[in-house]
């Protein structure tokens, strides 16, 4: 059985001003190609990148009509494509997946890989237009396509929640922006407006293309060099995320809606980030409050008060943001903040057994290690390394979480504060 | 331990069977760092009537299966979550309408992993208080499932479309349903169906497969079971009418959501038979409503559709249904078009360039999805319930036949099995 592999390491050239990784490694039956432009998240910009996204999706110069363009990934076994945009910290990144079967598990000699990567090339440097302008039926059936994707946020109360305390912790900051933008900025956007903003980010926004799976590097170089050709020049630099915000006060927010169950949100600033050196403690410290199901919430919450069936504290590394949640019956929650409140400041006190912390060091490694089967998830992880501008090496990482001590928890507890107490809640009762 | 080879995917079997009557499956994969095992029992939240080995008959409150599986993690001694956190590995389990399925992940401590897995599962201890006590917990689990308008909607086309078959029941149960667990009941199910013959092992991912078995052989062969148990369940008989043409419920939501639903008749096919069925039936799916479709495409660019249109189909030996829908502005139209989609469809019938354009995308995306260790596992034993093995789908798939989609197109959609399913605001504003 041949040996598994224990680093992401990926071959990095820079090919006509884009920086392109290649990662070889027979253990997929694909090949992932995965291209992130980057940008600041701002007002501006940010609806426009969504809608950029959609529109992108539609049809290129060889496939004008979608249908075409769609029998075409269908035809290549299935290929997977797709356009989307995501929020990293205060950075929106334009991601454009493709994903394609080996050719060496098909009977019949076919060029997927060469293919896929002309129609990467197709996407980025070949759309199609009319005139100087995106066509203007994508661009109208894309603006409705994306008013109803954000105004459907609210059917998952769970990531509405999440949003909304989001804004309201962040209000003034780009970070309150959601990733797929704003509905109010639609009307002013054309088809030539909107084709401006593409060949502006083609041309200076930083672009890393990814490649993972049993390829050899000199082909992928070979066929990234023939089919994207971008007029790149002048490439920005984007500045770093702002992760330090001291907070002034608690606030309490509650919202109301049809609901049966309460969601409960409540978001801290850690002042940490994935770039700074107390970053591997911060992933411990969340860990040991709640990113487990040995952790303090899910014990103290779930287990010990059978107040809710989730309980749970997330991460988000670029702005230095920790999210504890749990879905609770509304007149639970005073004794549900009481008791998360008293979680955190048990990890201030240093109040962490030698067996918790033994736990999510296990638990937390093995989620690193359990990266390096999937594609998406590796590249994921290099491109932190990207954006942040501090790459961290997987090896190094997991030696770094296993170095860490309850004191090392401690200063980072000292730091961790609450920022907003969200409650999405029923429009029953008083308030 | 005998060893199937499958050449074309490169991927390898090794199963044994145990003489307490437990399958064993080891699917190594090459280059991988972690493993997934799955221990499923063939008991879900459809086996709520059956018969003891007494013979007598008992009826058990709606959600006790899962209501089990929670259970299963409270031990006397120990607790299961911490003991494999403390091993580095992730644990889970879930309960479908016919299985129950504890699994783990971890990329390390494989054998104190799956012992525990093993000995947890096969260790029940419940207490009247331990038992109340998780009534709160399934009971907010209920409610966050009442909030999720896409899991409303799905469970009520189920309701709409059977009768009687006790799909139409909701896996969790109700707050009320689950009040009369106790103790005494869950101890009942748990012998009738948590015996090692009624359940699998399966292994994926990276290790050495003469190793693991062995040590899977000397953890049972450690433990004494009862005699294999004959497991009686007894199904209503499921007309072939749906039992509502439509439901539709309040919940907030940005827009509409609307699925289709066709029963199938319950013809008790499996094995080969049912593969085959299963993949005809997607085939015809994906031709008339993938995202390439002229359907699709009419219906997208009229904004009738979003990108959340989707469609699956679901085939088991006791019950089958294809699903299609998603957000739209108009449910009811969008009701009337696939129905009326379907018959002219119906009536045209299938060219062959899009009949093999789908065959491809199909065998394209299940080589994909092999990708995957949680795919495999969980897939696999699935397969193996209804007689069928995963890693023989690509030959079934080739087998099919322009013939056979068209004339699968006409025996599945047949307007008296078609129920409609609608979640939407109560008013406007919301």
């Amino acid at each position: 059985m041949s040996e598994s592999v224990k680093e992401i390491s990926f071959h990095t050239t820079a090919l006509n001003g884009i920086n392109v990784h290649i990662m070889p490694t027979a253990k997929f039956k694909t090949t992932t190609i995965v291209t992130m432009i980057e940008q600041e998240l701002s007002e501006e910009t940010v609806t426009k990148t969504a809608l950029l996204a959609m529109v992108m999706k539609r049809a290129t110069a060889r496939f004008p009509e979608t249908k075409q363009l769609r029998e075409h990934l269908d035809f290549l076994y299935g290929a997977i494509f797709d356009v989307d945009v995501v929020k990293k910290g205060e950075r929106q990144i334009l991601q454009i997946y493709m994903e394609v079967l080996n050719e060496k598990y098909l009977s019949q000699e076919n060029a997927l890989l060469e293919s896929a990567i002309r129609f990467v090339g197709d996407v980025l440097s070949r759309p199609y237009l009319e005139g100087n302008a995106f066509a203007e039926k994508y661009v109208a059936q894309e603006k409705e396509t994306l008013r109803k994707r954000i105004e459907s946020l609210i059917d998952d109360k769970m990531k509405y929640a999440n949003q909304r305390v989001t804004e309201e912790m962040c209000q003034g900051e780009p970070f309150a922006l959601l990733a797929q933008g704003r509905t109010k900025d639609l009307a002013g956007i054309s088809g030539e407006s909107l084709y401006a903003h593409f060949q502006e980010l083609m041309s200076h926004s930083p672009i890393d293309i990814f490649v993972v799976g049993d390829v050899e590097q000199k082909e992928v170089e070979a066929a990234i060099g023939k089919f994207v050709q971008l007029d790149r020049k002048d490439v920005k630099q984007i500045g770093p995320t702002k992760a330090k915000k001291q907070v002034a006060e608690e606030r309490v927010v509650i919202d109301r809606l049809e609901v049966n169950q309460a969601k409960l949100n409540i978001g801290c600033r850690t002042q940490i980030s994935y770039a700074d050196e107390d970053y591997p403690a911060l992933l411990v410290y969340n860990g040991v409050l709640g990113g487990f199901p040995h952790s303090k919430l899910f014990v103290n919450v779930r287990e010990k008060a059978s107040l809710a069936y989730y309980a749970v504290s997330r991460l988000e590394s670029h702005k230095g943001i920790m999210m504890m949640m749990s879905g609770i019956d509304v007149k639970n929650f005073d004794r549900a903040v009481t008791i998360i409140k008293e979680q955190l400041e048990s990890m201030k006190q240093g109040n962490v057994g030698q067996e918790e912390l033994e736990q999510t060091k296990a638990t937390l490694s093995n989620q690193f290690r359990e990266l390096l089967d999937s594609a998406r998830m590796m590249i994921d992880f290099a491109y932190n390394g990207v954006i942040s501008g501090r790459k961290r090496h997987l090896e190094e990482l997991l030696a770094q979480i296993n170095g860490i001590t309850v004191e090392d928890l401690k200063r980072v507890a000292a730091q961790v504060a609450i920022d907003t107490i969200y409650l999405l809640r029923d429009k029953k009762g008083d308030a | 331990m005998q060893t199937t080879v499958f050449e074309q995917l490169n991927e390898t079997v090794y199963e044994e069977k145990l003489p307490n009557g437990l399958a064993v499956y080891l699917v190594p994969k090459q280059g991988f760092s972690k493993t997934y095992a799955v221990f499923t029992t063939r008991y879900g939240s459809i086996d709520s009537h059956f018969r003891l080995k007494n013979g007598e008959e008992v009826h058990v409150p709606d959600g006790i299966a899962h209501f089990l599986e929670h259970k299963m993690f409270e031990k006397k001694d120990m607790d299961v979550m911490h003991e494999f956190s403390r091993n580095g590995a992730s644990c889970n389990a879930f309960t479908s309408f016919n299985r129950t399925a504890y699994l783990f992940s971890c990329t390390e401590n494989l054998d104190r992993n799956l012992n525990l897995l093993l000995d947890y599962v096969q260790e029940p201890y419940f207490t009247e208080a331990s038992v109340e006590k998780e009534k709160g917990i399934i009971g907010q689990e209920i409610t966050m499932y009442d909030d999720n308008p896409d899991w409303k909607v799905y469970m009520n086309l189920l309701k709409a479309m059977y009768q009687k078959f006790p799909i139409n029941i909701e896996i969790a149960g109700t707050i009320e349903s689950i009040s009369h667990i106790t103790k005494d009941t869950l101890y009942q199910c748990y012998e009738t169906f948590y015996h090692p013959a009624n359940m699998v092992l399966l292994v994926v991912g990276s290790f050495d497969p003469e190793t693991v078995m062995k040590w899977v052989r000397d953890n049972q062969a450690a433990k004494e079971f009862p005699p294999t148990p004959v497991i009686e369940r007894l199904f209503p008989q499921e007309p072939s009418a749906v039992a509502k043409e439509r439901i539709e419920f309040q919940l907030p939501v940005g827009l509409p959501k609307c699925l289709i639903g066709y029963k199938e008749k319950a013809d008790g096919l499996t094995g080969e038979a049912l593969l085959k069925r299963d993949l005809t039936t997607k085939l015809v799916l994906d031709i008339a409503f993938g995202t390439s479709s002229s359907l699709y495409q009419k219906w997208y660019n009229e904004g009738l559709i979003t990108e959340s249109f989707d469609f699956d189909y679901s085939g088991e030996k006791e019950y089958g249904y294809s699903i299609m829908g998603g957000d739209t502005p108009d449910p009811d139209k969008l009701a009337a078009q696939i129905k009326e989609g379907i018959r002219q469809l119906q009536q045209a019938g299938i060219n062959q360039e899009d009949f093999e354009r789908a065959k491809r995308k199909k065998i394209g995306l299940f080589l994909r999805s092999l990708n995957s260790v949680e795919f495999i596992a969980n897939q696999f034993t699935s397969y193996k319930f209804n007689g069928n093995e995963l890693f023989s789908v690509v030959p079934t798939l080739e087998s099919i036949t322009r013939e056979d989609v068209e004339a699968r197109m006409k025996e599945h959609f047949v307007p008296e099995q078609m129920a409609v399913s609608i979640v939407r605001s109560a008013s406007p504003q919301e």
